[in-house]
């Protein structure tokens, strides 16, 4: 039962903020303001005249008078894919900050998210092949290094300060025999 | 006869050194010639000799106003101060390549004169790809991009610096950065050798370690400097706009992070040998890249230079770098195998393999972002820009999960380890992260995405904190008081606790971007004299503008009463600057007030006669977190690399072999008793 009890705080933390975002967004889901929807709006555009600054954040004369627009077009009703909609027909694909998740310009977005899994799935695997070394025969390739501590005596050592850290620990007080049986 | 060309004398009395030095490097070590070696790192002297007169050169132009050359009067003008006419040097593309072959030669003459420390069979290696890296640099520099050339008449006054650059991180930030890119040079050199010899082994490994450890904390600061120029003198209140040009920065940076803590694998277990390489030859290949993207113009960027045609030679050279290594792990391949299999997933080698694949994702993200426009206009003659919003889509959550992977890793052990320690270890941390995840959405933090990364950030702070007291808990335990076993674990531990204090440092910084990036304020307002402003609990009143008028520089700066609540804090000055020789492009005074841990960041936008501003308002909370955790890094970084005395770190290692077997005779202890009595701490911790 002492064992489990971790694991119980664990769930018990994760239940109570659940609960208390649940409550907080659930109930009153948050409201931008119209200034903080023209920002995040500008943000998505690029500043025509300018190098590398979105509408919202240049201070050039363009992008002071696209900011204006974009509240106007807010105030009447539009939605911010309208908006930038707009602007894209306006001033031409690369007005638009992030590529779009369509044709071509997919292959920004899933290219590296692609890479990314797939590293992931490969560490994966790799990490099954590991898995399947039986407790026991990495119990005796651990013992037998530590036979002939040369090279890897740092690392031995590391290991027993670990160990010797955690079972110093009064919050987690247990028997001394293991930290190294799973 | 002028300075200048004792200048472009040196220069080509240092490219023939360099290429003497890199041929009898190599002719060196395939006869095994003392003799031959002995000249060739008198040689690396003598070149670091040649580029330190050649730079003198330029800078004595520079000081005596020699408009004759070309150089001088395009980056200084009469009227700037000695500190920025000096600082012109590396202001254009010409000085900063100067610059770079400079820090190149500095760093090959550092290493000719400690390379008694390294393996005896890389050194001619690393000296042969030292100067084969020096003698491209220099073909450059005396053909295509000579800063001593010469104009036919001198002209009575230079154009002047560029405004955004006459500002103090002008003095800072381009000799950091830029020495930094160089500084991967070296590691590369390292990676070189030891592909040529076969020789990677243990020593090896620790000088190359050693070597990115300080070409990584330079990085790092040359980073943090350059956010914090772009902070204080953009105007647009950010600091990291994923430019092309800092993306370029970013990516050695990343790769060499990568390489740092996977060379921990290879240093404890024999592990990732060629995974190691690899990251070496990528942060070079990308510092490389970087500068080509940057001088060759190809992708718009704030960062202009003035293009020319340097950057094909930078492309061929960047081509021949990455067949030269390929070739090179080709034929060294079958050399590289592993010495140890993994054993549990559950290990820091585990959390190690996701910290390389995330920082790694980050890395290709990056890159593939700051290129996808180029395939774009390739493929489909279309143009696009890739911005902000794609990268911190991207790298954003990638970020995070790396962050928690930093919690996480230091409280695994090596090998393996238990579900049960995982938990005993990570339970505290765990703990105060769902505190922190349920207090702050009922303070007022509504975000979602930034509770999460607040809790994250929570959990790996409170992990480092805890392993930290756990060790001084040790120490404590056995007559040491609190603060002196903090410092004696430090000293004692200088890279693992040093790589702590990087990732304390790592998680302020964190912490600022997250405050900045989500709950940033932004106000425009246009006042007359006596109105005021408010925002987020802070006013500003408007008092009137001045002008002001010095030679070769006219100001206007807008005077304003800062309250914070009803209490006033002072007055601020934002204002802007015209330049003579370019008048259309006012650099800004931006007046950043810290209150706290929050920066109000006023930028005079317009201006009408002396009643009327345009200003623009940012309050940017937890901004200052990024500067202080920067230079946190920046400690943990130096405490890293700082040198270990040479005799005692030998003694160490014996002494050490001899605590290891006394620990095994510990646990053997241990594991028979219930508890184990009467442990030695100073036996045990070497």
């Amino acid at each position: 039962m002492k064992q489990r009890r971790p694991l119980l705080i664990g769930l018990a933390a994760v239940a109570i903020v659940g609960a208390i975002w649940m409550a907080l967004f659930l109930r009153n889901p948050p409201q931008q303001t119209l200034d903080q929807r023209v920002h995040t709006i500008g943000e998505q555009l690029k500043c025509p005249v300018c190098q590398s600054e979105s509408v919202a954040d240049s201070s050039s004369a363009l992008a002071q008078q696209m900011r204006g627009i974009i509240r106007q077009q807010l105030q009447e009703g539009w939605s911010d894919q309208e908006v930038i909609a707009y602007f894209q027909a306006r001033y031409g694909e690369q007005i638009v900050w992030s590529p779009p998740w369509q044709g071509f310009s997919l292959l920004a977005w899933l290219v590296p998210i692609g890479l990314l899994l797939g590293g992931a799935v490969l560490i994966f695997f790799i990490l099954r092949d590991w898995r399947t070394l039986s407790p026991e025969e990495g119990e005796r390739a651990y013992k037998a290094e530590l036979a002939h501590v040369d090279e890897a005596e740092l690392a031995a050592y590391r290991a027993l300060l670990e160990e010797e850290l955690a079972e110093e620990d009064p919050i987690f007080a247990q028997p001394a025999s293991g930290t190294e049986e799973s | 006869m002028h300075f200048s060309d004792f200048g472009f004398i040196a220069l080509i009395l240092a490219l023939g050194f360099a290429i003497y030095t890199g041929c009898s490097a190599v002719v060196g070590a395939r006869r095994n010639s003392r003799l031959v070696l002995a000249s060739a790192k008198r040689g690396v002297l003598v070149v670091a000799f040649f580029l330190v007169l050649s730079s003198a050169a330029l800078i004595v132009s520079f000081l005596s106003h020699d408009f004759g050359v070309s150089y001088v009067a395009q980056h200084s003008s009469l009227a700037m101060p000695w500190y920025f006419t000096t600082a012109a040097f590396y202001g254009g593309q010409e000085g900063s390549l100067l610059y770079w072959a400079l820090m190149l030669g500095i760093f090959s003459a550092i290493f000719a004169l400690t390379a008694k420390r390294t393996v005896p069979v890389l050194v001619p290696y690393v000296i042969a790809t030292l100067m084969a890296i020096q003698t491209f640099l220099l073909i450059v520099l005396v053909t295509v991009s000579n800063p001593f050339a010469r104009l036919p008449v001198a002209p009575p006054d230079g154009v002047g610096l560029n405004p955004l650059l006459m500002d103090p991180g002008m003095l800072v930030h381009p000799p950091m950065l830029l020495m930094g890119y160089m500084s991967f040079s070296i590691p590369f050199a390292f990676a070189v050798a030891a592909l040529i010899t076969g020789k990677l082994d243990s020593e090896w490994l620790r000088s190359i370690r050693r070597w990115t450890l300080a070409a990584w904390t330079i990085q790092t600061t040359g980073l943090i400097l350059g956010a914090w120029w772009a902070y204080h003198v953009l105007g647009w209140g950010g600091y990291w706009g994923w430019d092309p040009v800092e993306n370029a920065a970013l990516l050695p940076w990343l790769t060499s992070t990568a390489f740092l803590h996977s060379t921990m694998v290879q240093e404890r277990r024999g592990m990732l040998k060629v995974w190691n390489l690899v990251l070496v030859v990528a942060s070079f290949t990308l510092a490389i890249f970087g500068t080509f993207e940057v001088r060759s113009g190809i992708i718009s960027s704030v960062h202009s230079f003035a293009y020319s045609d340097i950057g094909i030679y930078f492309l061929v050279f960047l081509v021949i770098v990455i067949v030269f290594s390929t070739l090179l792990f080709l034929y060294r391949l079958p050399k590289l195998r592993p010495e140890q299999e993994f054993d549990s997933p559950i290990s820091r080698e585990g959390i190690f393999l996701l910290n390389n694949l995330l920082l790694v994702g980050i890395a290709f993200a990056t890159l593939w972002g700051t290129i996808f426009p180029l395939i774009s206009a390739a493929l489909r003659q279309q143009t696009m820009t890739v911005g902000p919003p794609f990268y911190n889509a991207v790298n954003g959550p990638i970020f995070l999960v790396l962050l928690l992977a930093m919690g996480i890793g230091p409280l695994l052990a090596w090998r393996r380890t238990s579900l049960r320690t995982v938990w005993h270890n990570l339970g505290v941390p765990a703990l105060a992260a769902a505190a922190c995840a349920a207090i702050l959405p009922l303070a007022g933090v509504r975000d979602i995405w930034a509770n999460i990364a607040f809790a994250v950030c929570t959990f790996t702070a409170g992990a480092i904190f805890y392993e930290l007291w756990r060790g001084m808990r040790v120490r404590h335990r056995h007559g040491e008081a609190y603060p002196q076993a903090l410092i004696m674990l430090i000293r004692r531990y200088r890279q693992r606790y040093g790589g702590y204090i990087v990732h304390l440092g790592l998680v302020m910084l964190a912490v600022g971007v997250i405050g900045s990036h989500f709950f940033q304020v932004q106000q425009d307002a246009t006042l007359k004299a006596g109105q005021e402003m408010h925002i987020a609990g802070y006013s500003l009143k408007f008092y009137g503008n001045i002008g002001e008028t010095y030679p070769g520089t006219t100001s206007v700066k807008s005077i304003l009463q800062v309250w914070q609540g009803d209490q006033y804090e002072g007055f601020i000055y934002p204002g802007r600057v015209f330049y003579q020789n370019f008048g259309n492009q006012p650099a800004s005074i931006i007046a950043i007030t810290t209150f706290g841990l929050t920066d109000v960041y006023v930028f005079l936008a317009d201006w009408n006669g002396a009643s009327e501003a345009t200003i623009r308002v940012f309050i940017n909370p937890l901004t200052p977190l990024v500067w202080y955790g920067g230079a946190v890094m920046l400690l943990g970084g130096i405490v890293c690399w700082w040198p270990e005395r040479r005799k005692r770190s030998v003694i160490k290692l014996s002494e050490m072999a001899g605590a290891v077997a006394q620990g095994e005779r510990a646990v053997a202890t241990a594991k028979q008793a219930t508890k184990p009595t009467g442990r030695d701490d100073e036996e045990i911790v070497v």
